[in-house]
């Protein structure tokens, strides 16, 4: 199929730079739940590498996979699950264990972090025991020697009067407080790979920057590589060295953090970014969503996942799915008409001259998108120019 | 403590009105003097008197034997009085610990039920102790696999464990592990606690089982909803076996719908324990009620009622005190 | 925090298993089933067997020559026989009656004084309200079989003093239904249109409020039934039922002195299975109704 293409691409993604082999190789992940309307395609194919003491940030919307992906990896799969695909960790084939039920590898060497903290923790269990559980049975620590240590990790993640909080309930701390114990918790033992999903969606703004700050400084006190899901480009931007921006469940780009944000060039990484609001902008600018709603994962329609809302749509997206092709040694895209590429401005003028895609998208919606000052993330220059671009062969 | 206190205090005159209840339709209904002296009631003191007859006692005419029980019953008894005013005086009575005296053998009311109430104490006990026992891990294992084989097949299992009458119950289990297979005594055997025990375990199933089904109906029901909570995803995270997540993380949470019910099931026990008490010949409380109500002994049949709707007061408050341990909000509610 | 670019609520899909897994769950409701047919069809078997005894083709349940003593389940006597001889078929039949009138009984009068009760008190509310409660609670707080002894050690055992009495054990369960129901259609605005026209209280009893009461009752009332026909049962075996013919509970009570039950079972087997099928009928044709009823009234914007 398809995909092939995609493994190969990616086998040889990472050789040229590294010459340790990466903690995490994730090779044609494919997840499906099975379920009375029919199979549910949550993830389609994604392969990914993840060096050691390096943060991948995968970053998608409601539906796109990631955080399946991110429970595929930490066996948290309901029975109804299909998994196919490598997943190796240190060597250790990953998968393999889940069928063996090994029993101290999560929550020790790979460890989570969800986005509630509210509802992570057992409300009817005091955070000292929550805490220490890890400690007693993934390590072996007595009662005591887990109190100290669960003393020093909420010390460590910044909680004041940590002996106080130990005995406390959840619903006694504030919610940032909470996320704090719950990396705690994730740390105890000392893990080499932390998945923190959507970690900041249900905090405050002012403490979701504490909180990334914080993950940022453990992981390099202690090497740990991490894994940053969400769906916000810009919580990626400063704190990932390599991205993923996934949809449909597929990958749709992947590249390190500088290149996907100066040179990307999927219409989907475009959109996203485009979604930011900025500060510089005029106040009343309309912010600009991407129209259209996510693809149903039963019945996955043919072609690309994101023609039905992209401006660069082609027949030909609409009815081949596109691999991954590379775009320089570490830039992979999945497109048939990517940003920046004469097929991708080709494709965008046919569209406005047409007043829609070939998928049906009314390219009205757009409108705001032209208005935009100074973006300096988006190279393709057609689309900005305030009209429509005559200036292409109509295909 | 408003909470608690205005149950209390509702219980108590629950408990008034049932006492008032049966002390009122026992004198209404049946005959006042009757319910006193028995069957002497019947002689027709007049004509003892007259000397046109020979009273029950036997003795000739003049001899005033039972006439004079009458006599002295009717002034002790103040059975000249009006029915609440009795009714008062009787209060009195229990208060002070005086339930009167039984027919058959002229035994106080206190002290037969005091030998007889604790057979039905242990029976109630140990049918708790296999409901919950049996209960917990059936639960258990339903939820962990809710909707699939097992969980189906334990849910039409308990709807039929539920339809079986409790009479019916006993004399199953009595005809399978009595009569036939002979594994258990048939009588109750009053030697030391291990035998008593031994006897129980029949009639202890034969309640325990419907209180089990209807139990891990319950619990099953709850332990689902609280599997489906984050923190459950959360422990797997951090590599907390399944089992150890059961019952160190779900179980504690989801106890409420069966506290509720056990104390509403507790106090049904009772009734379960009169028939029961039947089929395995258990001489606890529950049999003297049916064997005094066939012979129209009442006071032992007053005697027990108030005994045992005492019991099921406390035994609901006890509940209620408990549920406000485990949910502060219902303290809370004024 | 940025704004979800698609616009949907990020936190739905983030546990697919959920969102999919509730797909199936209201196609089960909407049917009644199978099971529920069959209980039907079961009860209506065992009635009409029940009504039609006197002029069935079957022996004479008393006839003590019917057979010998303890025969077997054969051809001649499809249960067997008792101690005394007598045809069990025949006697299963003919202990369907009593048992069933006791039901049947007790349940018209639980839902007669229990639904009259409830709905009163949920329409007035007020003082009236507080005196039938505490007078429902009064009722539930106590052992009902005690109660029932209580009852009949003063008025004897007659098929109506048990009948009635057993009713009355139904009065709370059933009062208190038709109370929160009558609770919950009395703000409704037929009610008040009702009131506005004029209607007397009566009248808007009787003909707004009753007939959407009777809907959950029926349920409750399948469901009483089966509990009624237990309760008799159990009072039977402590022998203190229906002293005038026998019921299944009084036929039990005879097949379980242990030499019967070594020698014989069956005598005791048979009562008690025809009590178990027309109890797990009544039991589970109720709650399929209860459930099947409560989906319809969440489509028709919930009580």
């Amino acid at each position: 199929m398809i995909a092939y293409a995609s493994i190969w691409t990616c086998a040889s993604w990472r050789s040229g730079v590294a010459e340790v082999a990466p903690l995490l190789s994730v090779r044609d992940l494919r997840v499906g739940f099975r379920t009375e309307r029919g199979v549910v395609r949550a993830v389609d194919g994604v392969s990914f590498d993840l060096e050691v003491g390096s943060t991948l940030g995968i970053v998608g919307e409601s539906g796109s996979g990631k955080s399946v992906t991110a429970k595929t990896l930490m066996n948290l799969l309901p029975s109804y699950a299909d998994v196919s695909g490598s997943i190796t960790f240190d060597g250790r084939d990953v998968r393999a264990m889940a069928r063996s039920r090994e029993r101290h590898f999560w929550g020790v060497e790979m460890t989570m972090v969800f986005q509630d903290p509210m509802t992570s923790l057992n409300p009817v269990k005091r955070i000292g025991q929550q805490i220490g559980e890890c400690l007693t049975v993934h390590l072996g620590r007595s009662r005591s020697e887990a109190r100290a240590e669960a003393l020093d990790l909420l010390d460590r993640v910044g909680i004041p009067e940590p002996a106080k909080r130990l005995r406390q309930y959840p619903h006694e701390l504030s919610g940032g407080l909470r996320q704090r114990v719950v990396i705690a918790m994730a740390l105890a033992c000392g893990p080499r790979l932390l998945i923190a999903d959507e970690p900041t969606t249900a905090l405050d703004v002012t403490v979701q920057k504490h909180i990334l700050d914080l993950l940022d400084d453990l992981r390099r006190e202690r090497g740990m590589s991490m894994i940053l899901i969400t769906h916000d480009l810009g919580v990626v931007k400063g704190r990932a060295d390599d991205i993923m921006v996934m949809y449909g469940g597929r990958t749709m780009e992947q590249a390190d953090t500088a290149t996907l944000f100066g040179e990307m060039r999927h219409p989907y990484t475009e959109a996203l970014l485009e979604t930011i609001p900025r500060i510089d902008a005029p106040s009343h600018s309309r912010l600009v969503p991407i129209p259209g709603k996510p693809p149903d994962p039963i019945d996955v329609p043919p072609g690309c996942p994101f023609a039905p809302r992209c401006r660069a749509c082609t027949d030909a997206c609409l009815v081949d799915q596109p691999a991954l092709h590379a775009h320089g040694s570490t830039h992979l895209c999945a497109c048939h008409a990517p940003v920046g590429t004469p097929e991708g401005a080709a494709a965008r003028s046919t569209n406005v001259a047409a007043g829609r895609t070939p998928a049906g998208l009314d390219l009205a919606v757009f409108a705001g998108a032209q208005d935009r000052p100074g973006d300096d993330a988006s190279p393709d220059v057609s689309s900005r120019s305030g009209g429509p671009d005559d200036s292409g062969p109509v295909s | 403590m408003g909470f608690l206190a205005r149950r209390l205090a509702a219980l108590l005159a629950v408990l008034l009105t049932v006492t008032a209840l049966a002390f009122g339709s026992l004198n209404v209904l049946g005959d006042p003097l009757f319910n006193v002296v028995g069957f002497v009631a019947s002689v027709d003191c007049d004509a003892v008197l007259a000397g046109e007859i020979q009273d029950v006692s036997g003795q000739t005419a003049g001899g005033r034997g039972d006439c004079e029980v009458i006599e002295a019953a009717r002034r002790e008894h103040r059975l000249d009085r009006s029915l609440p005013v009795r009714y008062g005086y009787w209060l009195g009575d229990i208060v002070r610990g005086d339930l009167g005296t039984s027919f058959k053998n002229e035994m106080p009311v206190r002290q037969v039920i005091g030998e007889k109430l604790p057979k039905t104490l242990l029976l109630m006990l140990v049918a708790e102790v296999f409901g919950l026992a049996i209960a917990v891990p059936w639960a258990v294992a339903a939820a962990y696999r809710a909707n699939r084989a097992f969980d189906r097949v334990s849910t039409v299992g308990s709807f039929g464990l539920l339809a079986i009458p409790n009479f019916a119950m006993g004399i199953i289990l009595f005809y399978f592990f009595v009569v036939r297979w002979q594994v258990f005594p048939s009588r109750f055997e009053d030697t030391d606690l291990l035998a008593r025990l031994k006897s129980l375990v029949l009639p202890g199933l034969t309640l325990g089982l419907p209180l089990a089904a209807t139990y891990q109906r319950v619990l099953r029901t709850d332990l689902i909803t609280t599997l489906q909570e984050d923190f459950v995803q959360m422990a797997r995270a951090k590599g907390m076996t399944d089992r150890w997540i059961m019952f160190r993380h779900v179980l504690r949470p989801s106890l409420f719908s069966l506290v509720t019910v056990f104390g509403l099931t507790t106090a049904g026990l009772i009734g379960g324990a009169l028939v029961v008490e039947q089929i395995f010949s258990i001489p606890g409380l529950g049999r003297a009620v049916v064997e005094a109500v066939i012979r129209d002994d009442f006071p032992i049949v007053l005697g027990s009622v108030v005994v045992i709707a005492t019991g099921f007061v406390v035994i609901n408050f006890a509940v209620d005190v408990l549920y406000s341990f485990i949910d502060p909000r219902v303290r809370r509610d004024a | 925090m940025t704004p979800d670019p698609s616009g949907t609520d990020s936190g739905s899909l983030t546990k697919p298993e959920e969102a999919f897994a509730s797909a199936s769950a209201p196609r089960a409701r909407r049917r009644l089933g199978f099971g529920f047919w069959l209980s039907v069809a079961w009860m209506a078997v065992v009635v009409v067997l029940a009504v039609l005894a006197p002029w069935l083709p079957i022996a004479d349940p008393d006839e003590t020559g019917f057979g010998g003593r303890l025969d077997a389940p054969g051809w001649a006597a499809w249960f067997g026989t008792d101690t005394n001889g007598r045809d069990m078929f025949a006697r299963t039949i003919w202990g369907a009656r009593v048992s069933l009138t006791v039901g049947f009984i007790a349940i018209l009068n639980g839902l007669v004084i229990g639904g009259f009760l409830g709905l009163v008190a949920g329409y007035f509310r007020g003082p009236v309200d507080r005196i039938i409660s505490f007078g429902f609670f009064a009722l539930l707080s106590f052992p009902g079989l005690v109660l029932a002894l209580l009852i009949i050690a003063s008025l004897g055992s007659s098929l109506l003093v048990v009948s009635m009495t057993l009713g009355i054990l139904s009065i709370a369960p059933v009062g208190r239904l038709a109370r929160a129901t009558t609770l919950s259609f009395a703000e409704r605005e037929f009610v008040h249109a009702s009131r506005v026209l004029g209607a007397t209280h009566t009248r808007i009893m009787v003909r707004e409020l009753l007939p959407n009461v009777l809907i959950p009752m029926s349920a409750l009332a399948l469901l009483g039934m089966a509990l009624a026909i237990v309760a008799e049962g159990g009072l039977a075996f402590l022998g203190l039922s229906v002293s005038d013919g026998f019921s299944w509970g009084k036929m039990i009570l005879l097949g379980s002195a242990p030499r019967t039950l070594r020698d014989g079972p069956w005598v005791a087997l048979v009562p008690i299975g025809a009590m178990f099928l027309t109890v797990l009928a009544l039991n589970y044709a109720g709650d399929r109704l209860r459930q099947y009823l409560d989906v319809r009234e969440l489509a028709f914007g919930g009580g």
